[in-house]
């Protein structure tokens, strides 16, 4: 075993370990086997199956939802957010990983993201996907949305740029149109080599059509370079930007458990920490069933435990520093929340919170269990459990118990809420198997530059 | 089947079908002659219908309108609500034809301008979709013509007969016109009888009933009852204790009160000092009370909180003879209104008056009660019944059985304006209008007359009491109108045809006839006789049931109210439900938390009902509201609550001894809106001492802003909210909700915590004992000048008016809430579903066309009544001159009684909204947190040595 590299510095001399293992032809030939051959299918349709049906479901949700207003809802007066914006920051919380592993640690040099760095950039425009439709449905009349957005309308009216919400709306679209150029531009070379291997005249004609024309010009490499750079560069500050203002959205506002300055660094944390999560949830059961464990390897692993766990760290500062801000602070109000979170009617979930972010992670000290893939998988998902509560202590907790005790009340959700949340994981994962199904999930171009790399400098 | 003929029918059709069998095909035997006989002959009767009905030229609007409206087709008329009998002078305002909000006449001593909460729903009684639309025999909807073919059948027999046998059963009444023609059907029927029946108290004792002068007493010494909420006089009477509790120019001249009551009311919650007594501990205590004003203290035997009741008292009343008066709630033995009398002999001075009762409860002519009633049928005496507004069935006790008795009457007719429990006892029910749809008169308590106006045409196919009552001795339907003026014609002082005709217009006009009162008895000698000692009760130790009438449907007859069944009940804030209020102690004892379902027995009945803990119970009392578990009340009140009349007797009606009460181990989920009733040390609702009233409260230096201030360069609107006489009474919240179309969400949404009240009144206890606090806090929304509603609005749906209101853009909301989540006090209200009643529903004959009706999805809240601001804008600018202070009233400052709700602009200095925001005891609510609000309140002043819960420091 070897020993864990205990500085950033030393990681970025790590290089990809799958490169142990790979030729320029075996990672053409392994990856593109995937869409082109669809291999396992019958696990990739009852996946897809499933997840369907959560699709179907949660069509069926917002139809309701529709019809009769959000009502349907647990929402109420205290509590005016409820499982909807819980659900939305919990999504957005997980796109941070891949735009993080992509643009952050491609601008860092670290070799090793090449392997994870697609998929991670695919489960982010997913859960971003799924975090951009509450926002929307959340609204008494969703019908309106767009006049959050600062369109030129007959009266002369703009949206009111004070508001959270706004800059919110600006920095998740935004997120979302830098994410998917990144994405897509990455894709180019592979979708070329896809339309090179296709069997059919259909495939390759989609597959062409999607790689714009490419040829592998030296120009073209040239300008992709260039532009990928560039979007990297553009991305890497979206990702700390984006949670940020989401944290602005409650630390804007003057209620007490909102009302902190620590939010917008810690809930930045708390994206990654979450985002990493949800990758480590999904690479672990996908690199075994498609046999991926040549580009994915357990160092692979090792790595974004560590990475997770240093936010888990982040985040227990943020919740520790909250705490004591609360308590220190002298404001009766805030000391209340926190008294409350702790022995309140939801002192169950802040409990389940600090059990599944604080203690369960710690057990990644060890390196054999951060090797362990069955071990990581358990940690992973219980800070999914964990980041999923804490937004759930944070909107609900302060809500429900605030100034006036006469308007302190309980939210309970409703069948709806939870058809609604289930529908977005079952859309997410529909829209992974799709991809799964028809894309490259790991950059051929890229690791096939690592590869070349390795073999002219030995 | 093949269809009868159906012009020349031998047998007329039993049923009474719109559309019989065969009625779209055109009948082979009907020529061209035939059918243009039918067609003028149905012309000329459709006119006919018209008859007896009152009409509108006839009615008589206010001329100083109370408010200004921007509808141009608005008017008031003055008119009265009745209210146990009793009058309530109100205004009523009507646009393009149609009632939509009563206020209170200011005119009207009763009234004194406001309104309680029932008052302000009675409006919506009007468009009542469950209200009788068309007589019934049997059950089957029947026409007035054919209960009229059926009882002239009788009129016969009843005239060869002297009517023996025939009963009219009513209501007690104050109205001369009715009573009139009562004694004439009496009249020439010689052996009717006529009988009375209410479920709620006689505010007389033995034809004379006391009058109180609140403001003139230093001391008050309260005896149950409930005399600032629940009595005919409660508004005059508020408004007067108010007087002596509201703080102006740092001073205030206070009285003391004290209260003995078995169960929280809102007047014994404004006592200073506050004994919560069970019944059969009130002899004794008075028996004490009455040796210590005699110097001869002697408090043996009593517990610690009687005692020191007992001092305090006696205390008061040791140095200087204040001017000191009790009080005596309707509920109490004939004793203790002896008793009393005679304090009030000694002590009251003129506080307290003596007068003739206004009501009829004595009326020599009348026969009794249900007891006798009962008694008569039982003797066989009674074939033919007419029962008149009152629902005997449900309201009876339940050792009386009357529905056996009706049973065993041939022929019972039921005049009414619901279907109710009585009316399917009955073989007829006949369809009553509503009081705004007829002619009437009544009295107040004090004995002022008032004619009721109609403000439409009936809206369904019904008759006044008055007619029928009429057409009962004369087979002629008569019009009210006639019959009112009648009485009225030759009522005393009334000179010549001309001058009746100019006295009618005025009394319409200002909705008091203007007649001499007849003169008061001459108070007894004060002297200082003792007091008379009281039997002594024994303590049986068992539970004692208390009967109350419901706060918000009284005995009842609300209950399909949806408006009093969403406001939330005083103290508890129950709403759709009434439940079994206990004490702390016992529920404990019991094992018993709120909702769980104790079953009560007494007397062979047991009634299951959810209990409520509740401060302020007299141990071993547990309190059962009356006017639930109607069944046919409607589809708004059938179902909720339980039916507590189950467990009243008719030898005593307002409580049962001797009860056991068991727990059932079922649960029921009582809905309240508010779940929290303490502070929790935080400063919210802020109680002074006397002599802290002139200490300036320490207010936050606004903090510099980044933002400039707000331009108050023209009207500044603030509100200045008095919690020291502000009762709870809720009146307010109904006002509002009727003034700005505020839907009824129903019980499920309210569990939900969804209700739409744009004001509502926050209850927090604090104490224990004699010392017990309860503060009413009323809360609409504070128009801050810092709005942190407006900062997160993404879509600048709410903004800030040049004058300072906090606006509310309903076209431009998409509903993010986020406005709500960061409004401190929590006054916005939001349209989770689409709460619009649906379309075609009568309500919205109710709704004011001045204030828009939201759609599913929008944020809502208290405007400070803008409609009423802009319609005040446009009178005064018409005249080119500012708003005059009072010009303009917020519907809930002008529902309220004790005018604890004061509007106007602070930027005029004369203003009382001004003077009243510069008095030492006032402050914001968490003005800490820089809000700035425009809404303030006045601390309230607590006599007594209860220390003020110090707040923790925030």
């Amino acid at each position: 075993m070897t020993s864990a590299p205990s500085s950033a510095a030393n990681i970025s001399d790590v290089p990809n370990p799958a490169l142990a293992v790979a030729t320029l032809a075996s990672v053409t030939e392994h990856v593109s086997a995937l869409p082109l051959a669809h291999p396992r299918p019958r696990f990739w349709w009852l996946i897809f199956l499933t997840a369907f049906a959560g699709v179907m479901l949660l069509l069926a949700s917002i139809a309701w939802l529709f019809v009769r207003g959000v009502g349907i809802w647990g929402i109420n007066i205290p509590v005016g957010w409820g499982f909807a914006i819980v659900n939305f920051v919990w999504w957005i919380g997980i796109g941070h990983a891949g735009t993080f592993i992509s643009a952050i640690l491609l601008l860092l040099h670290q070799n090793w993201r090449t392997s994870i760095s697609r998929f991670t950039e695919a489960m982010t425009l997913f859960a971003v996907a799924c975090a951009g439709i509450y926002p929307l449905l959340h609204l008494g009349r969703p019908q309106y949305f767009y006049w959050l957005l600062p369109y030129p309308d007959t009266m002369g009216l703009w949206p009111q740029f004070r508001s959270p919400l706004v800059w919110d709306m600006f920095a998740v679209s935004t997120y979302a149109s830098v994410s998917l150029l990144f994405w897509y531009t990455g894709l180019l070379p592979d979708f070329a080599t896809m339309r090179d291997h296709a069997a059919t005249a259909g495939k390759k004609r989609i597959y062409g059509l999607l790689s714009l024309g490419w040829r592998g010009d030296a120009r073209h490499w040239a300008h992709y370079e260039r532009l990928y750079l560039t979007l990297a560069g553009l991305a890497a500050p979206l990702v700390i930007s984006v949670h940020s203002i989401v944290g602005l959205d409650f630390a804007a506002a003057m209620l007490p458990g909102w009302h902190s300055t620590i939010f917008p660094p810690y809930f930045v944390a708390g994206a990654i920490f979450s985002g990493f999560a949800m990758v480590l949830t999904l690479v672990i059961p996908l690199r075994r069933v498609y046999r991926l464990e040549a580009y994915i390897t357990d160092r692979h692993l090792e790595l974004m435990a560590k990475v997770m766990m240093a936010m888990g760290w982040l985040v227990t500062y943020g919740y520790f520093a909250e705490f004591v801000a609360s308590w220190r602070g002298g404001n009766l109000y805030e000391r209340f929340v926190g008294v409350n979170r702790a022995t309140g009617p939801y002192a169950f979930a802040f409990w389940l919170l600090l059990a599944c972010n604080i203690l369960i992670p710690q057990l990644l000290w060890r390196t054999a269990w951060r090797r362990n893939p069955a071990v990581l998988l358990g940690v992973a998902l219980a800070v999914n459990v964990g980041m999923w509560l804490e937004r759930f202590i944070i909107v609900v907790t302060s809500l429900h118990r605030d100034y006036l005790p006469s308007s302190w009340g309980m939210y309970r959700p409703t069948f709806w809420d939870w058809s609604t949340f289930l529908g977005t994981i079952g859309l997410f994962i529909a829209l992974l198997f799709l991809f799964l199904r028809f894309v490259p999930a790991i950059s051929m171009s890229e690791m096939r530059g690592l590869i070349a790399k390795k073999e002219e400098l030995p | 089947m093949s269809a009868p003929p159906l012009l020349h029918p031998s047998i007329p059709p039993l049923r009474s079908d719109e559309f019989p069998a065969g009625a779209a095909q055109w009948p082979p035997d009907l020529s061209r002659r035939d059918f243009v006989q039918l067609m003028s002959a149905s012309l000329a009767l459709a006119g006919l219908t018209g008859c007896g009905r009152p009409t509108l030229d006839k009615i008589v609007p206010s001329v100083a309108a109370p408010e200004k409206s921007p509808s141009a087709n608005a008017r008031w008329y003055a008119t009265a609500v009745p209210s146990e009998g009793y009058a309530r002078g109100v205004l009523v305002k009507t646009v393009d034809g149609r009632p939509i909000k009563l206020e209170g006449n200011p005119d009207h001593p009763e009234s004194v301008g406001a309104t309680d909460a029932i008052t302000q729903a009675a409006i919506l009684s009007l468009y009542d979709p469950d209200r009788s639309p068309a007589p019934r025999r049997r059950g089957e909807t029947s026409s007035w013509h054919r209960f009229e073919t059926e009882w002239n059948e009788m009129r016969g027999a009843l005239a060869t007969t002297r009517s023996a046998g025939f009963a009219v059963l009513t209501e007690p009444t104050t109205s001369p016109t009715l009573r009139r023609e009562i004694h004439a059907l009496l009249d020439a029927y010689p052996e009717a009888r006529w009988y009375q029946h209410t479920a709620l108290g006689r505010y007389d004792n033995a034809g004379l009933q006391p009058d109180y002068d609140f403001a003139a007493a230093d001391v008050i010494l309260a005896i149950g009852g409930d005399c600032f909420h629940q009595h005919p006089a409660a508004l005059r009477y508020a408004r007067a204790f108010a007087s002596r509790r509201r703080v102006e120019h740092g001073s205030v001249n206070l009285n003391r009160f004290y209260a003995i009551e078995p169960t929280l009311t809102l007047t014994g919650a404004l006592a200073d000092v506050r004994l919560a007594l069970a019944p059969h501990r009130l002899a004794r205590v008075l028996n004490q009370l009455a040796d210590s004003f005699d110097g001869a203290p002697n408090t043996a035997g009593l517990s610690v909180d009687e005692r020191s009741f007992v001092e305090r008292f006696a205390r008061e009343l040791a140095g200087g003879r204040p001017a000191a008066a009790c009080v005596v709630g309707a509920e109490c033995d004939a004793e203790i209104h002896a008793w009393a009398e005679d304090f009030n002999a000694r002590f009251a001075g003129n506080v307290v008056q003596a007068s003739k009762a206004v009501r009829s409860d004595d009326d020599p002519r009348c026969r009794g009660s249900l007891a006798e009633f009962i008694e008569d049928v039982n003797s066989g005496t009674v074939t033919t019944l007419a029962i008149l507004g009152a629902n005997p069935i449900y309201t009876s006790a339940a050792d009386q059985d009357l529905p056996g008795a009706l049973r065993r009457i041939p022929m019972v007719v039921h005049f009414g304006e619901h279907v109710d429990e009585t009316a399917s006892m009955a073989q007829w029910h006949l369809p009553a209008a509503h009081f705004l749809e007829s002619w009437g008169d009544l009295r107040s308590y004090g004995g002022l007359a008032t004619i009721q106006q109609p403000l439409l045409e009936p809206l369904h196919d019904s008759r006044s009491a008055l007619q029928f009552l009429n057409w009962l001795r004369t087979g002629i339907w008569s019009s009210s109108y006639d019959l009112v003026r009648d009485t009225w014609r030759s009522a005393s002082g009334v000179a010549t045809a001309s001058d009746f005709e100019a006295r009618w217009h005025a009394a319409l006009d200002r909705g008091v006839v203007d007649e001499p009162l007849p003169p008061r008895p001459e108070n007894r000698a004060a002297g200082s006789d003792p007091l008379p000692r009281l039997d002594v009760a024994d303590d049986t130790g068992t539970i004692t049931v208390l009967l109350r009438a419901d706060s918000n449907v009284g005995d009842g007859r609300w209950a399909n109210n949806a408006w009093l069944q969403e406001l939330p009940r005083p103290f508890t804030t129950i709403v759709w439900d009434n439940a079994a209020l206990i004490d702390r102690t016992q529920a404990e004892a019991m094992g018993l938390t709120n909702g769980d379902i104790v079953a009560c027995e007494v007397g062979g009945i047991s009634v299951e009902a959810p209990i409520w803990i509740l401060p302020g119970q007299a141990p071993g009392c547990v309190t059962f509201p009356l006017g639930y578990g109607r069944t046919a009340a409607g589809q708004v009140g059938n179902g909720c609550g339980f039916n507590a009349y189950r467990l009243r007797s008719a030898a005593s009606p307002w409580m049962r001894t001797g009860v056991t009460v068991r727990k059932t181990g079922k649960k029921h989920s009582l809905v309240s809106t508010q779940e929290h009733f303490t502070m929790d040390g935080r400063d919210l609702a802020r109680t002074v001492q006397p002599h802290e009233i002139t200490q300036r409260a320490d207010r936050p230096k606004p903090a510099t802003d980044l933002f400039p201030a707000w331009p108050r360069d023209r009207y500044a609107w603030g509100m200045s909210i008095d919690l020291g006489t502000c009762t709870g009474c809720s009146a307010c919240i109904v006002a509002c909700q009727a003034e700005n179309n505020i839907p009824v969400v129903g019980r499920d949404q309210v569990a939900r915590g969804r209700e739409m009240h744009w004001l509502r009144v926050d209850r927090y206890f604090g104490g224990e004992g004699t010392a017990l606090r309860v503060v009413h806090q009323p809360v609409p929304c504070m128009h801050c000048e810092n709005a942190p509603c407006e900062a997160v609005c993404p879509v600048a749906a709410t903004v800030h008016s040049s004058e300072g209101l906090n606006d509310m853009v309903y076209n431009r909301c998409v509903g993010t809430r986020y406005c709500s989540n960061n409004c401190p006090y929590k006054v916005r209200r939001f349209n989770f579903f689409d709460y619009r009643a649906p379309q075609g529903s009568p309500v919205y004959l109710q709704s004011n066309p001045d204030v828009t009706i939201r759609e599913r999805g929008v944020m809502e809240k208290c405007t400070y009544c803008v409609q009423r601001i802009n319609a005040g804008r446009v009178a005064a600018e018409k005249e080119n001159r500012r708003i005059r202070d009072g010009e303009i009233r917020t519907a809930c400052q002008q529902a309220c009684p004790v005018e604890a709700i004061v509007f106007g602009d602070l930027n005029d200095p004369t203003s009382r909204v001004f003077a009243r925001q510069r008095e030492g005891i006032s402050y914001a609510l968490l003005g800490e947190l820089n809000t700035r609000p425009r809404t303030q309140y006045l601390a309230k002043v607590v006599a007594g040595s209860a220390p003020n819960p110090a707040p923790e420091p925030a």
